[in-house]
């Protein structure tokens, strides 16, 4: 979970477009000065394009992925079809459904900051912790209300007719 | 070409701000027109006066002399069919992403049923499905822009007027949600019909309109009025595309 | 959510202590701890229909203020004359009013009383509202009119919410002051007669005249436990909700949208019910939703009516402020011509209590800095201090006049003097804990950076306190003072005449508005004094606070990162 917390979805298929649009393979460093990032704000981008298996980093040249390719394609629906199915077998997000399901309540906000930073230690977890939400929101298998502090399982919304 | 149905009339609009018995103008003899399918961008330097336009397009301000109609009548603010969208997002803090979109519907008097409907179908569109109860403050600066166009788009909004609508998020954030909102636009089945957008980027402007009117700086003067007949989808790396950046930039400096 | 479990058991912890305490060592008082509960219930209600008053006035005041230009105008300054005010000293005329107009029944001295108290809640409320509706972004207003946010749709989704934290920030002060002056209101005495109401104010001070150190005790121990629990059952819970309608968030800061009272959730809330309820009031609500739509409708065809209404209302509030100012001048003119006998006692008066208020000051600066250097810089000092300066600070001190003046007068062998200390003493009490808690602040909210630089640049000792602690917190220092002063001013009332105690007073202002009232009823005495003390108090904050505000803002602001 930790290589695509703090960084958007928004960001990661904004980075595919700028590779896409200099041909599929282009040098980081280049795309950088392109979009008027620095390495700060581009890094970690890149890593989370990397971890989700969208894109390849060789030698400072980043190249886009078959399952890249297909996130840029897709449209709205599709893309977040895609996502799903990478989020669903990261550990850290199994780890939390499989909670929610054992103990068939909702998890509250307390207790799953606590698991991460028994893992990750506690200087890592918040970020951690907001990283399942957001992108376990996104990908619509999980709901959280920031009021009540509770997470659920949800299911995805169905395609539209 | 057939002729095609005009939403908006700016007519000869011109802007002063008085102080101490003195006249300062903003913006002096603006005049063009908007048709339906249209995409267009005001661009010009810093201080041109091109948000004070926009905010008389969306009825937000009232032009010292000339008259904006919309539709063939003086617009109003309140006029749902024509919305905005912030630089600043402008989005309610201590509302959820529904409440917020909801916002006009509201206002409106549309019944609860039918707001929670809406509500849902644009924050679809605009792809925040799951992040209907969130507050902006656990969104991203692009999710919050997608809120404000999911709210914009909410009232069945013929013209969308967008102020800077990319000037606070990163460059790649910005790339991704200009696309999303070209697709938008030229869905036939989906509002728009048209959008106005003022942009300091001549990159910007090139990237997305069909036309870009020139603003010169104070007071804001119409200094050109061009038709960008780039294909789409355009490439910034493009020889063509420079020239026109190149064509602009030379207008206005 | 831990926390406020933590705090209410110590508050439980320490009135159930108390009370064991209070009644193994006095065991004839240990008796009137039964009725003990019902005195607090009346004492609060006071204050809650005080606070419900004030609220309301707020409300209203603050909107207006910042949607009417031109009645801000007149609205501000007033509202800045009324906030200077010392309100006690208005206290006997709103009392007699109201007691001949209620035929000397007790509704006219609760209603005097809960007047009383709403008048020292009501200013700074108002302000808050204003200050938070003049700050919201024009982005919001503009996004506000775009999408057709017109009346009370524009009140319940915008304003109302931008002046949420300011408004229960500002609340939580005004209740403090709320508690001074009912304490003080619950026992008055005026033109040889004594009113009393029950409540726990009464108590503490009907036990200080009859010297009962287990009544006083008692009282304040009671008071403590009130004043706590409200804080930890109310007041904690709204500013952690308050926080999720703030606007600008520095960066860095995470602020969590919270229910207040999640911890409730195991009381059962019969949803059935409500929506029930809500179907019922269904036809009420769409008959108010269709005649203010019929009402927007007639404004849109004829947009000179809006316009209409709001000259209507401005012409009204001017009218009423016209009359008001010009009684006061006729008054003021009248008192000229004949000057009342003492009324050259009034520059002494003035003078000697300006010099005290001077000394309390300078007591309440000398303890409050080095304590809020150490509590704000230490987490662990701040833990442990934090709950028991609060509790101390829980206690008004007009509950606390009959042990300071019984202390005063036993530690020194100099009646007089004792009788100076002691009146210095209420005016420390009144002052010191705004100081001390905005310096806290102040020191809390030194950037760690600036405390690190400080360091690795081996500043230390007395150079740290120059270079970095002092200045930095010279913008609370001065909000601290302001507030400070104003209760120091306040206090005045009742810190120079002990009637309760002992028959006793000192030379100053207070007591010269003391004896105009109580003992020889001389109205025009009364009026001069009040005059002199609204002159003095505003001419500081004018030619004292202002300017030094001014120029802090500009020198010691700590921009946050």
């Amino acid at each position: 979970m930790q290589p695509i917390s703090r960084v958007s979805l928004g960001q990661i298929v904004g980075l595919l477009k700028a590779v896409d649009e200099a041909g599929g393979d282009a040098d980081v460093a280049e795309i950088g000065r392109s979009v008027e990032m620095d390495l700060d704000a581009l890094g970690p981008i890149v890593n989370a394009a990397e971890f989700l298996g969208l894109a390849r980093a060789e030698e400072g040249n980043l190249t886009i992925e078959e399952l890249g390719r297909k996130v840029l394609n897709a449209g709205l629906r599709q893309r977040k079809a895609i996502v799903r199915e990478i989020i669903k077998e990261l550990p850290s997000f199994q780890r939390l459904t499989e909670r929610i399901q054992a103990t068939g309540r909702p998890a509250t906000r307390e207790e799953v900051l606590a698991a991460i930073e028994e893992r990750f230690g506690s200087h890592n977890a918040p970020s951690i912790f907001n990283a399942l939400i957001y992108w376990g929101r996104y990908v619509e298998l999980l709901s959280y209300d920031s009021r009540s502090e509770r997470i659920e399982l949800r299911q995805p919304s169905p395609p539209a007719a | 070409m057939t002729k095609k149905k005009v939403i908006l009339e700016v007519n000869d609009v011109s802007r002063s701000y008085f102080e101490g018995g003195k006249e300062f103008k903003a913006l002096e003899h603006i005049r063009f027109d908007l048709y339906a399918q249209d995409f267009v961008c005001i661009v010009g330097p810093s201080g041109c006066g091109k948000s004070t336009l926009l905010r008389i397009i969306v009825g937000l301000d009232r032009p010292t002399s000339g008259e904006v109609l919309f539709e063939g009548k003086p617009i109003e603010a309140k006029n749902p069919q024509v919305a905005m969208v912030f630089q600043s997002f402008a989005i309610f803090p201590w509302l959820t992403v529904e409440q917020n979109v909801e916002l006009g519907l509201e206002a409106r008097r549309v019944a609860p049923s039918m707001r929670a409907e809406k509500a849902k179908r644009y924050i679809e569109i605009v792809g925040l499905t799951g992040f209907e109860n969130a507050f902006p403050r656990e969104l991203s600066g692009g999710m919050k822009q997608r809120v404000g166009l999911a709210r914009a788009l909410a009232t069945d909004t013929v013209l969308l007027c967008m102020d800077e609508p990319f000037s606070a998020l990163d460059a790649l954030t910005a790339q991704n949600l200009r696309d999303e909102i070209l697709e938008l636009w030229s869905d036939p089945a989906l509002p728009p019909d048209a959008v106005l957008m003022v942009t300091h980027s001549i990159e910007e402007a090139v990237y997305l309109a069909d036309r870009v009117i020139v603003l010169s700086g104070r007071p804001g003067r119409q200094v050109a009025e061009l038709e960008i007949d780039l294909p789409r989808p355009r490439n910034r790396r493009e020889p063509e595309f420079y020239g026109w950046v190149d064509d602009i930039y030379s207008l206005i400096v | 959510m831990a926390a406020l479990r933590r705090r209410l058991w110590v508050v439980g912890g320490a009135a159930f202590g108390a009370a064991l305490a209070a009644s193994l060592l006095f065991p004839t008082t240990a008796t009137e701890a039964g009725g003990l509960g019902l005195l607090s219930l009346y004492s609060l209600a006071r204050m809650f229909a005080a606070y419900a008053l004030a609220l309301v006035f707020a409300i209203a005041y603050g909107t207006t203020a910042a949607t009417n230009r031109k009645a801000a105008t007149v609205m501000l300054p007033l509202l800045d004359v009324l906030q200077s005010i010392p309100i006690l000293g208005f206290f006997p005329a709103v009392l007699l009013f109201f007691v001949s107009t209620f035929n000397g029944s007790p509704i006219g001295l609760e209603i005097s009383v809960v007047v009383l108290v709403f008048t020292s809640m009501a200013w700074n409320m108002a302000f808050g509202v204003y200050e938070a509706l003049s700050t919201i972004p024009h982005d919001l207003e503009d996004a506000a009119t775009e999408f057709g946010l017109t009346g009370w749709l524009r009140f319940r989704r915008l304003m109302f919410p931008a002046a949420v934290p300011k408004l229960v920030y500002n609340s939580i002060l005004s209740w403090t002051n709320g508690w001074f002056f009912l304490v003080a209101s619950e026992v008055f005495a005026a033109y040889g007669t004594t009113y009393t109401r029950p409540g726990i104010g009464s108590l503490i001070a009907q036990a200080g005249s009859r010297a009962d150190v287990g009544g006083i005790a008692l009282g304040l121990a009671a008071l403590v436990v009130i004043v706590l629990g409200v804080d930890a059952l109310i007041w904690r819970p709204l500013s952690g909700w308050a926080d999720g309608f703030r606007i600008d968030v520095p960066r860095g800061e995470t602020v969590r949208t919270v229910r207040p009272y999640e911890w409730l959730r195991w009381i059962p809330r019969f949803p059935g019910m409500w929506r029930r309820a809500a179907t019922r009031f269904k036809p009420v609500s769409h008959v108010y939703v269709g005649a203010s739509l019929r009402l927007e409708h007639a404004y849109a065809r004829h947009p000179s009516v809006p316009k209409t209404i709001r000259r209507v209302d401005l012409a009204l509030f001017l009218v009423v402020f016209v009359i008001v100012v010009s009684a006061g001048l006729v008054g003021l003119a009248g008192l000229f011509l004949h000057l009342p006998a003492d009324a050259g006692e009034i520059p002494a008066a003035a003078l000697s209590s300006f010099a005290r208020l001077v000394v309390a000051y300078g007591l309440a600066i000398a303890w409050t800095i080095p304590v809020a250097a150490y509590v704000g810089r230490s987490a662990k000092a701040s833990r442990i201090l934090t709950p028991v300066l609060e509790v101390f600070a829980s206690v008004p001190a007009t509950a606390l006049l009959p042990v300071i003046v019984g202390f005063a007068l036993a530690v020194t062998a100099h009646a007089s003097f004792g009788l100076q200390v002691a009146s210095v003493l209420v005016a420390l009490f009144s002052m010191q804990w705004y100081l001390l808690f905005n310096l806290i602040g102040g020191v809390r909210s030194i950037p760690g950076d600036l405390n690190e630089a400080a360091r690795s640049f081996g500043v230390r000792g007395w150079t740290y306190w120059r270079r970095v602690l002092l200045p930095a917190i010279v913008p609370s220092f001065l909000t601290g003072s302001i507030t400070a002063w104003g209760a120091g001013w306040n206090a005045l009332i009742v810190s120079e005449y002990f009637p309760f105690t002992r028959d006793v007073h000192v030379e100053g202002l207070g007591w010269l508005l003391d004896k105009a009232t109580f003992i020889t009823g001389d109205s025009q005495l009364l009026l001069f004094s009040i005059f002199m003390m609204i002159a003095v108090v505003l001419a500081m904050n004018k030619l004292v606070w202002r300017p030094l505000i001014r120029r802090a803002t500009v020198r010691y602001r700590v921009e946050a990162a």
